[in-house]
């Protein structure tokens, strides 16, 4: 009876991540257009769409090329159906420059290169007690520089 | 007397100038059969093999913009002719050249000559309209392009904004190929008017940005490489793209160990090694291999 019972637990769970992430793909774009790239300002926006759905337990990476004497901004925006994410910044040879972790978080990084530098951001979705549903939702990493 | 009148009838009228400015009707399409032929087997491999990694090149603005805080000047020679517009038949070459004239058109609207702009504008909306990008491009975009044409930056925000919904709406509808090859297409050219503009104004900073492209290139490899697709012209693309990286191969890339220190609350992060160069030798191969790719795409 028990197993019944989770065999349909785990039916409906799957049933509504899939009712779930049909929408937020196509509302990933809009996301990411009228939540995030407003909170770039004053940098302007790369116009560079990366832009993930992603669940609990999933990781995104981007790799960046910062030109030398440009000031940037880096932000990690993510739906808050997911609550708050993981991300860093690591440099080439993955020394963290920068790091948000959930329980104390920060969307943005402001930075300036005084070289050029290849950088990387890794964003992780902490993952949830089994007992919650299994949430998917839009993350975005966005980089503004200024003209 | 309608015109004085009625503020909308200028701004009708340059948008029927700027819809024919660039080439006649469009001509008999070959096919448009992009990325629908791929088989949901193989996108689904694609996905999971690559779905959380991304690839990140420099926009044409954000490479226009470097070129002219390096000191380049502006050659609206060197930029592909409007005309050639509606010689774009294959998907596949619509695609490259949207990318190109989407270059083009951020260099003339970065270095403000905003008349050429809209000229560039006017192919790179044709391009998105036979590539089926929906909405993207339409007449409220050219009218507001036209109303912000002595706003630079807000004319520059339009432009940025139109680049972000081309490429969001081809990744989101799982053409990521078409939009690879915009990109690359962009990226190319972007290269192409660097290389040129240093033939006539050469300078220190100038041939610095140009030896950075090294690290896009290889990004750019990295985003085509990701597609396990049979696609013959992105194949023919990323062929091109690792004849360049040879001839960036032993480009000094400086740099060297990070130091990270605070600003008025902003990081400065860098290295301490001497900055990027190019030799004459290394700048003169990759401005005849950016020269020789870019005829092949454009004509």
């Amino acid at each position: 009876m028990l197993n019944v019972r989770s065999i349909l637990a785990s039916a409906a769970a799957a049933g509504l991540l899939f009712l779930f992430a049909a929408p937020a793909q196509a509302q990933c774009k809009a996301f990411a257009k009228n939540k995030c790239v407003p909170e770039l300002a004053p940098f302007k926006f790369n116009e560079t769409f990366n832009a993930a759905q992603l669940a609990p337990g999933e990781e995104a990476e981007v790799n960046l090329t910062f030109f030398s004497g440009q000031e940037y901004r880096v932000m990690v925006c993510s739906h808050p159906i997911l609550g708050e994410v993981n991300w860093k910044l690591v440099d080439a040879n993955n020394k963290i420059v920068f790091e948000s972790l959930a329980d104390e978080p920060k969307h943005q990084f402001d930075l300036k290169a005084t070289s050029t530098l290849q950088m990387k951001v890794v964003v992780w979705v902490p993952t949830k007690p089994k007992t919650e549903l299994v949430h998917v939702g839009c993350v975005a990493i966005l980089v503004g520089f200024k003209e | 007397m309608i015109a004085m009148r009625n503020p909308i009838w200028p701004v009708m009228l340059a948008v029927v100038t700027l819809l024919t400015a660039c080439g006649g009707d469009p001509p008999q399409q070959d096919t448009l059969n992009v990325n629908d032929g791929l088989d949901s087997a193989t996108q689904s491999a694609r996905m999971k093999k690559t779905k959380n990694i991304f690839y990140n090149i420099p926009s044409p603005m954000e490479t226009a913009a470097l070129l002219k805080k390096a000191g380049a000047d502006y050659n609206s020679k060197i930029l592909n002719d409007v005309k050639n517009v509606d010689k774009y038949t294959a998907a596949s070459q619509q695609a490259l050249n949207l990318g190109v004239y989407g270059a083009d058109l951020s260099y003339a609207s970065v270095f403000n000559h905003t008349q050429e702009s809209m000229f560039y504008t006017s192919c790179a909306r044709k391009l998105a309209d036979r590539l089926g990008v929906i909405n993207a491009f339409n007449d409220s975009t050219l009218e507001l392009m036209q109303s912000k044409m002595n706003d630079r930056d807000a004319l520059l925000d339009v432009i940025s904004e139109t680049y972000w919904n081309v490429d969001a709406y081809l990744k989101e509808n799982g053409r990521d190929n078409i939009s690879a090859l915009m990109i690359a297409g962009g990226w190319v050219e972007g290269l192409y008017i660097a290389t040129q503009v240093a033939a006539s104004n050469d300078s220190p900073e100038l041939r610095q940005r140009i030896a950075e492209q090294k690290f896009a290139l290889g990004d750019l490899i990295g985003l085509i490489e990701s597609y396990e697709v049979d696609d013959e012209r992105l194949n023919g693309v990323r062929e091109d793209m690792k004849a360049l990286q040879v001839l960036f191969a032993d480009v000094n890339m400086g740099g060297g160990d990070n130091t990270v220190s605070d600003e008025n609350g902003v990081a400065v992060i860098g290295g301490s090694a001497p900055a990027a160069t190019l030799t004459d030798a290394q700048l003169g191969a990759i401005r005849d291999k950016a020269a020789a790719i870019r005829n092949t795409y454009i004509n």
